[in-house]
């Protein structure tokens, strides 16, 4: 039973004293409001920065003989490149930036389980940002965002400071998913059952495991390479008996399931933007809901995956094949049951939609490469081409920052109480979707011609295609400086949003937009699921949110 | 040291919003002491795989550990492990002296357990030349798994102490105690973690 | 005398006390309610199966393996 559900006086009730001043209210504040979007602007200022480096990526390779860096600085580049985007950009906006903002208005509760740790996760990420970006001022990690030994054990002093800062953000990590499993164990509103969650809560509930478990596994794996380069205590180097696979292992550990805190989020994002804008409920609560359990779970049991040409013995090779097809299905049910969501449902082509459908078709597609990296055969011939980068880019730019821009188009309004710009917001969709497939399709035929990945140089029969992919990233950027400037000008002079612009039936939208600092005058009661569009509200309790009056605890009519 | 000096709450009863709180903290210290785990659960897992890359073990040139005083030294941690169960169970039942005694033996034997490892790391580096950075994957894999058990045991010891102060300046009540419970989770974790730490690289 | 029969010698006293004690204080428990408690079991269990490890440790059982 959830606690959140007894009798009157318990935390239900309870609201933290008004934040007063500027510092409390904005900087170190302990809503969790207020820390989500200071996780969003943190995400898209180092989205901003990582971006550059990814442009200077592509500027390089504009000629087949490189020279606009130098390779030992293009090798920086890269690694940070990718480095900054997984840790710094996608993870925290994913998990910090939208959980927070979002979930505990979803279960109606008033704040997640432990605000001062909330508070400490998030200046714990923006500092581990800094320490990462500044590595380049002595020598930038340059083996690429996974770092292998013994590579990495000869980096530039730049490593040790990568291995610093990216253990910091996990840390940050860790306590957010220890926050977020407890909200959503503990906090949910009375009738808040486990199958009347709204989706994204279940993708947060799915992802907070994944954060606190797989998260620390990579700490370990930090913490031997730190003690290595620094004390020399041998685990990794060959030449005294360590093993370097060791690292990929442990490494891989986490970072595959780290590739699903990277999408389950946005899954439960997509999850909600379907159903609102074509008017219908979702298909297949219970299956898209499980299914991301059953990832979370699959996604422990697959790391070797990535790992087919160091080595594995070959039983082994099969197995982590046959664990990885598995997890196409879980996958395939999702997007099956987004499809027939939006069948005969009333579209409503909003830009949130557009990037929810634009995701829906390049996350399948990333997906389908997948597979043919997960086939043992197949992944030996492409392993370490431009396959594996177009692939993952389809995935996690394609997929997951796909997710985020849909979120942002449709929680904007509840954040700030104004609407992103649509004309703005559409051309940005346009950009991006267009530049986006410029830019990354041609790396699939590129890998199976045979293009490596991570070289500053290469063979002039690519060249056509190489300029082709660099224009189209160019026009992808614009697509984002689009955003950045929707983001400004529509946070100054935006239509008003009121309380419910999509006519959503989530809990979050039955308030006023920004919400009070206390969430909600009175703890609803939930009767069912949010998706039911021709039904009545399931939610009573709700009638003063909209009206002036504060809630009774604070005027002292309580009791 | 008055038994007197331990409030209790009004009516005996607690609020709800404590009730709560104390149900949100239980569930996220275990779930701390789970992703500990696995930070544990991550080196033994690097020990094992370096230790079946080939060499044989213990690797030529390294003597095998002292197993007798390792048992020895293990009984004095585990025994912390009982007397911290009973001075939370006493605590329970309202036993002031008996819980301090307790958690006075618990805190002598970690101590205990802390000097014990001092002294066999003491043996290894300067009789027996094996260090942590110069014996190759065994100085590597014993000293870092051991030394961050050695670590947990002594913010133990350290939290254990904090306990010993705070009670006795009447900050827990019969009814409002999760800081016991917690040290005693906390013990109890440091402990069984040492239970597989010892079977590993005394007995395995 | 020497120390290590004298460390044998704890270990096994030791081992047998402190095994006795957690699996007493196991049964007295197992009927107690609630997260914490069934957690606290668990580690009394796994707590007693340590004691016996390091008691067979002590008797020479175990840990002999490789020593010629």
């Amino acid at each position: 039973m959830s606690v959140a559900a007894a009798h009157s006086g318990g935390i239900a009730d309870h609201i933290h004293p008004e934040p007063q001043g500027f510092v409390r209210r904005y900087v170190f504040s302990i809503d969790h409001k207020i820390i989500g979007i200071q996780y969003l602007i943190t995400g898209f200022v180092f989205m901003m920065l990582a971006g550059l480096l990814a442009e200077t990526i592509r500027t390089q390779l504009l000629n087949a003989s490189g020279g606009f860096v130098s390779p030992d600085t293009y090798n920086e580049v890269y690694s940070v490149h990718g480095s900054a985007m997984v840790w710094l950009v996608i993870i925290p906006i994913a998990t910090g930036g939208f959980g927070n903002l979002v979930f505990p208005l979803m279960i109606g509760a008033r704040d997640v389980a432990f605000p001062w740790l909330n508070m400490l996760s998030f200046w714990i990420f923006p500092v581990s940002g800094l320490m990462l970006f500044s590595s380049f001022l002595m020598g930038a990690p340059a083996a690429g965002w996974t770092e292998y030994p013994p590579v990495s054990l000869q980096g530039a002093p730049g490593t040790t400071m990568w291995c610093a800062a990216i253990f910091l953000v996990g840390v940050s990590s860790t306590l957010t998913g220890i926050n977020f499993l407890v909200t959503i164990l503990k906090m949910r509103a009375p009738g808040m059952t486990f199958t009347r969650m709204p989706l994204f809560v279940w993708g947060q509930f799915a992802t907070a495991p994944l954060l606190m478990i797989a998260t620390t596994a990579l700490a370990a794996a930090l913490a031997a390479l730190f003690m290595e380069r620094v004390f020399g205590v041998p685990f990794y180097d060959p030449t005294k008996g360590g093993s370097p696979v060791l690292w990929q292992h442990m490494f891989w550990f986490y970072s595959h399931p780290a590739v699903y805190i990277m999408i389950l989020p946005l899954f439960g994002i997509i999850s909600e933007v379907l159903p609102t804008f074509s008017r219908k409920p979702i298909f297949g609560y219970k299956l898209i809901a499980f299914s991301s359990m059953a990832i979370a779970l699959l996604g422990f049991m697959v790391w070797a995956h990535h790992m087919f040409t160091s080595g594995l013995a070959p039983f082994l090779q099969v197995l982590f094949m046959v664990m990885t097809f598995t997890i196409a299905v879980p996958t395939g049910v999702k997007i099956f049951s987004w499809i027939a969501t939006l069948w005969g449902g009333k579209i409503h082509y909003s830009t949130a939609m557009l990037f929810a459908l634009g995701f829906l078709a390049l996350f399948t597609f990333g997906g389908i490469t997948g597979v043919f990296l997960a086939a043992v055969p197949t992944d030996l011939d492409l392993h370490g081409t431009y396959f594996v980068v177009g692939h993952f880019h389809y995935v996690l730019v394609g997929g997951s920052l796909m997710g985020v821009f849909a979120g942002m188009y449709y929680w904007f309004a509840k954040m700030s109480g104004r609407l992103l710009n649509e004309t703005l917001g559409k051309v940005h969709f346009w950009l991006f979707f267009v530049g986006f497939n410029m830019t990354f399709l041609p790396m699939h035929w590129l890998g199976f011609m045979g293009m490596p990945r991570w070289v500053a140089t290469y063979d002039p029969q690519f060249q056509f295609w190489n300029r082709f992919e660099s224009v189209g990233s160019y026009i992808m950027t614009l697509g984002i400086l689009c955003f950045f400037i929707n983001v400004i000008y529509s946070i100054r002079a935006g239509k008003k949003a009121g309380p419910n612009p999509w006519n959503a039936r989530t809990l979050e939208w039955q308030i006023p937009s920004p919400p009070n600092y206390y969430n909600f005058k009175h703890i609803p009661t939930v009767y069912g699921l949010p998706y039911d569009f021709s039904q009545p509200l399931p939610y009573t309790g709700l009638e003063d949110e909209l009206t002036d009056s504060p809630p009774a605890q604070l005027t002292g009519a309580h009791h | 040291m008055a038994i007197a000096a331990i409030p209790h709450d009004a009516h005996g009863e607690v609020d709800q919003l404590y009730v709560e709180t104390r149900e949100l903290r239980l569930q996220g210290f275990l779930l701390f002491l789970i992703s500990d785990c696995v930070l544990f659960s991550s080196f033994i897992f690097a020990y094992l795989y370096l230790r079946n890359t080939g060499q044989g073990w213990p690797p030529p040139g390294i003597a095998r550990l002292d197993v007798a005083f390792a048992a020895w030294n293990s009984v004095v941690l585990f025994g912390s492990g009982a007397t911290m169960h009973y001075a939370l169970e006493n605590w329970k039942h309202g036993n002031f002296m008996k819980y301090m005694w307790m958690l006075i033996a618990t805190i002598i034997l970690g101590a205990m357990f802390l000097g014990g490892q001092g002294y066999e790391y003491h043996h290894l580096i300067f009789d027996e030349k094996v260090t942590w950075a110069g014996s190759g994957i065994f100085g590597a894999s014993f000293f870092t798994l051991t030394g961050m058990h050695g670590f947990h045991v002594f913010m133990g010891v350290c939290y254990l102490t904090v306990l010993l102060l705070q009670t006795a300046a009447g900050t827990y009540t019969y009814q409002k105690y999760f800081g016991i419970t917690a040290g005693t989770l906390y013990w109890h974790f440091v402990d069984v973690i040492w239970v597989v730490l010892f079977s590993i690289f005394y007995l395995l | 005398m020497n120390v290590a029969l004298l460390e044998k010698i704890g270990a096994i006293i030791g081992g047998l006390i402190v095994g006795a004690v957690a699996f007493y204080a196991l049964w007295k428990d197992w009927k107690t309610p609630g997260v914490e408690n069934h957690v606290f079991k668990v580690m009394l269990l796994l707590l007693g199966v340590g004691a016996v490890i390091a008691l067979l440790a002590g008797l020479g059982i175990l840990g002999t393996f490789g020593k010629a």
